[in-house]
């Protein structure tokens, strides 16, 4: 089919290599924590792709901002949750 | 021209955003419950975790944000005056919900074979209950999307489509949770 969007196509693209990233990494000989990190931050990518260009909220930056703001503040809370053991004696 | 400001600014629907933020405020905290209760034993959560079917889980998140891109495309070919290919894309959209459930479906039944319950660990607790509430999610878009193809003005479709993408917003979020923080 022709008249595919290519901002959308490109969206498409790059959510489909983060989320390979994503299974990927939990097969890297790093540290658990640091897995955990890295698939934070690639959901966090991929958040903000689908917010950017399915969502179309490009077109409001500040409102991108904000919802990126909120989100990567809880990916940090549920990093802190998730180490908090491992840093406890 | 004036730029939009504020609540005007965002794309379609206010009631779409209220909700959008709604759901995602919801399954974060069902999330963040659940990382919180793993600290009262983070190794027997880690040992439940490996029972999940990782590599189907990560199959249904490629299967969801190609069908987050149909339903994307179906709203810019309808703005288009392409109806056509934009039902086509709603209908292609709708059929991957289908297959997300269906892997779901021997996601779970494969669980029930194993003898794992939502009872078994307070880990199945919340896997069933946050999967198993996304996926009810997951059933009522693809009604949604199905009806913007019969009735396809594009506000109606722009609607569909924006509860699609919230769908598949909620599942990149639930994903590294549930799945991968062993």
């Amino acid at each position: 089919m022709t008249g595919l969007s290519r901002p959308l196509l490109r969206a498409w693209a790059w959510l489909t290599g983060l989320s390979l990233a994503a299974a990927l990494a939990t097969l890297a000989p790093v540290p658990p924590w640091a897995v955990a990190a890295a698939t934070l931050l690639l959901a966090l990518a991929k958040a903000r792709l689908i917010l950017a260009r399915y969502l179309d909220l490009a077109r409001a930056p500040c409102w991108l901002s904000g919802t990126m703001l909120v989100l990567a503040l809880w990916a940090a809370l549920a990093f802190a949750l998730y180490a908090a053991p491992a840093l406890t004696p | 021209m004036t730029e939009a400001r504020g609540l005007d600014a965002l794309p379609g629907e206010l009631m779409m955003w209220v909700l959008i933020v709604s759901e995602l405020m919801v399954f974060g905290a069902g999330l963040t419950a659940m990382l919180a209760m793993r600290l009262t034993d983070p190794a027997s959560f880690a040992a439940a975790q490996e029972h999940l079917f990782q590599t189907g889980a990560a199959l249904n998140t490629v299967v969801l944000i190609t069908s987050g891109f149909l339903a994307a495309q179906a709203l810019a070919w309808r703005r288009a005056a392409r109806r056509m290919a934009a039902r086509a894309a709603l209908a292609g959209a709708a059929a991957l919900g289908v297959l997300f459930l269906w892997i779901k479906g021997a996601e779970y039944a494969a669980k029930a074979a194993d003898g794992i319950g939502w009872d078994s660990h307070p880990f199945f607790t919340f896997y069933y209950g946050l999967t198993g509430f996304h996926a009810a999610h997951v059933a009522a878009g693809i009604v949604l999307l199905l009806l913007v193809a019969w009735r396809d003005a594009p506000q109606n479709i722009e609607a569909g489509a924006m509860f699609w993408h919230m769908v598949d917003l909620v599942w990149v979020l639930l994903y590294p949770v549930v799945y991968l923080l062993g």
